[in-house]
């Protein structure tokens, strides 16, 4: 525990009432928030460069192409995180001095893995507000037993009939946003327009490998770690109960920093990268409202 | 216009399959210097593949 939540928490939280946990759960979160995340748009934007620029060096044969397949498979399934940051904000709120690079982060960076950034931002907010509610919680989908069963379910939910993309659009609607229906349609269309004319100009394999096959390893990657491993198996619903800290057996950066979901839930303007430090600060508290926790 | 993207929507796998993975498959027949059964040209093979799969994907709402 660091020096700042020595000062602020009590050795004894048993002493204190659901009111003064709230309230110092808040203080050290408040801490945390207000900063421009500078490292998290250095990463989305150089990410974009980095997948935009194994194009031309596969193409012009700088590379091999299988290189250029690992690299973009890596390379997509680092979008969503800098997104996930945009569509809460973090850069930049409404009205505020970068909220034009907020959502310039978000849109410049979510056509990689083929979805408009405002549907993201809908639906994961009704994520946060209905998280594992059966019937309303976008990423319910995602539920399994083991892991196993997480990565099996992960495939069948990107297939056309599943679920999964019914409850996206049924959360867009439930917004009142249908708008964001016909955006998910056309940049659907867009993609596989793009892929075909790749294919049919004598760069089928270079199509397929850097952009269809990672985007789809990239999509059941992110949901196991981001939306399973925290939330699944055996998790309730309510602030306390609907995820977890959690020990991941590949580290915190290879899951994504998702170890520490728990503290995006209850306080999700804290950037991403300054969730392991606030949530050694808030241990104790989460401790004391009887939250899961592995580490 | 609804009718019309509905309509793309519920064949886009026939689409993806016809093309798209056709000339993958025939690209990756040609990369891997694989031999075409009856001696069939590798993009008539990617066809009948990609198309019979983009079909099926179309039918059954699902690729595997």
């Amino acid at each position: 525990m660091s020096s700042a939540a020595k000062a602020i928490v009590p050795a004894d939280l048993s002493q204190l009432n659901q009111g003064q946990l709230r309230k110092l759960e808040l203080q050290i979160a408040r801490k945390y928030s207000g900063k421009v995340p500078w490292g998290i748009v250095a990463w989305a934007f150089g990410n974009l460069l980095v997948w935009l620029s194994l194009w031309p060096l596969v193409i012009f044969e700088a590379i091999p192409l299988w290189l250029g397949f690992v690299l973009a498979t890596i390379s997509l399934s680092l979008v969503y995180l800098p997104t996930h940051d945009a569509q809460h904000y973090i850069i930049g709120r409404p009205g505020t001095k970068w909220h034009w690079l907020n959502e310039l982060m978000g849109h410049a960076t979510s056509w990689m893995i083929v979805l408009p950034f405002e549907l993201l931002r809908v639906t994961h907010l009704d994520h946060h507000r209905h998280t594992n509610d059966p019937d309303l919680d976008v990423d319910i989908t995602s539920h399994a037993d083991g892991p196993w069963q997480a990565i099996w379910s992960a495939i069948k939910h990107r297939q056309p009939n599943a679920k999964r993309g019914d409850d996206y659009l049924a959360s867009a609607a439930r917004a009142g946003r249908p708008d964001l229906i016909l955006l998910t349609i056309v940049y659907k269309l867009g993609h596989i327009g793009i892929l075909i004319a790749l294919a049919w100009s004598g760069y089928a394999l270079e199509a397929f490998l850097l952009w269809w096959l990672p985007t789809q390893l990239a999509s059941i990657y992110l949901i196991f770690f981001l939306s399973w491993a925290p939330h699944s198996p055996g998790m309730g619903t309510g602030r306390y109960r609907d995820t977890k800290n959690w020990r991941s057996k590949v580290g915190n950066i290879l899951s994504m920093g998702m170890q520490y979901h728990i503290v995006h839930h209850l306080h999700p303007y804290i950037p991403l990268m300054d969730t392991p430090a606030a949530y050694r600060e808030l241990r104790p508290i989460l401790k004391a409202q009887g939250c899961r926790m592995e580490m | 216009m609804q009718f019309a993207l509905t309509w793309v929507m519920k064949l886009l796998p026939l689409i993806f399959g016809l093309g798209f993975l056709a000339p993958v498959i025939a690209a990756a027949m040609q990369a891997l210097a694989l031999p075409t059964p009856f001696d069939l040209p590798p993009l008539s093979l990617g066809f009948v593949i990609g198309g019979l799969w983009g079909l099926f994907a179309t039918i059954t709402g699902r690729w595997l």
